[in-house]
């Protein structure tokens, strides 16, 4: 049995197992973090809190509602734009997390960090993006928006490794990750594209996303266990 | 030559440091080595009993002075954990 049959023959198991695992890694990185924001109240962690937050839930929205429902027009729908609304909100805070200090003071407090001014912006953008890509019929704006956002998150990410790198061992992991993310990204564009949606490259895309989320839990877990 | 700003996170580990330190400190001692104006050291000191880091005790002459709890106490350990996370994942 050849790859490309293994995996159209067993597609939707693979899909929800790959939905169930990201989910699980999102859930873990949420937990964990959200004590460390409880005793720090740092805004950077509440930030980074929130991209796994929405990764999770775009995961969750899009299977629970696309995959296991029937494929009923209005939920197909439905999870396209559930999907991308949460999964392009999480690029979003993702960027968010490493900028914030220019846009705000740790001193700021909004009673919720998923939903004010400073983040309405996102929310707006996200609803735009999925709301054309649904009008179009394609997900070129998400991939786009994504690519640049992951663009300039790789660039923070080398330029924080190029200071800090020698001390924090973790930051060459996080450019890594955000170089996997970016790959990931393009892969999808170049698929959508180029290779009328090959189930071989959304395969290869999958295995990316996963690597991404488990370099991502590794050091969630590696940094808060070591140090105590 | 510009010092870096004291974030809220060093400062409250500045104070339960101090504090530990010490064992018990009174609180105008511990007002000069925290070296925060009077109105931010009351508003920091406040959130920290507030959230049970630190207590304030009165003897029987009447006179006060901080100690750490052990919510405090812990809190020491997990600032190196935070701040760990912080500078690793460039927050």
């Amino acid at each position: 049995m050849s790859l490309t049959s293994l995996i159209i023959d067993n597609r939707w198991v693979l899909e929800v197992l790959y939905a169930f695992v990201i989910s699980a890694i999102c859930m873990a990185i949420v937990f964990k973090t959200d004590k460390l924001y409880k005793i720090s109240l740092h805004k950077g962690i509440r930030y980074f809190r929130n991209v796994f937050f929405f990764y999770g839930i775009a995961f969750i929205a899009r299977y629970i509602f696309g995959v296991l429902s029937d494929s009923a027009f209005e939920y197909v729908l439905f999870a396209k734009v559930a999907f991308e609304y949460f999964i392009v909100m999480a690029g979003f805070f993702l960027l968010y997390s490493l900028i914030w200090r220019k846009f705000e003071s740790q001193k700021t407090h909004y009673f919720t960090s998923l939903f004010n001014s400073k983040v309405a912006i996102f929310h707006l953008m996200a609803l735009i993006i999925a709301v054309l890509d649904v009008l179009w019929g394609a997900y070129d704006f998400m991939f786009y928006s994504q690519i640049i956002v992951f663009v300039f998150a790789s660039i923070i990410s080398y330029n924080n490794y190029i200071k800090n790198g020698k001390e924090r061992k973790f930051l060459k992991f996080s450019f890594l990750a955000m170089i996997l993310g970016l790959s990931a990204w393009i892969l999808n564009l170049v698929t959508e594209m180029y290779l009328s949606w090959s189930h071989k490259a959304l395969f290869g895309i999958g295995l990316i996303n996963i690597a991404f989320f488990f370099l991502f839990l590794y050091g969630v877990i590696k940094i808060t266990n070591s140090t105590k | 030559m510009t010092t870096k700003k004291r974030e809220r996170l060093d400062v409250i580990r500045d104070i339960i440091s101090t504090i530990k330190e010490n064992r018990q400190i009174k609180p105008t001692r511990l007002l000069y080595a925290s070296n925060l104006s009077p109105q931010m050291f009351k508003e920091y000191i406040n959130e920290l009993i507030e959230k049970k880091f630190i207590k304030l005790d009165v003897d029987g002459k009447d006179k006060k002075s901080f100690s750490l709890t052990k919510k405090g106490s812990d809190f020491l350990q997990e600032y190196k954990v935070i701040e760990s996370f912080i500078e690793n994942f460039g927050l």
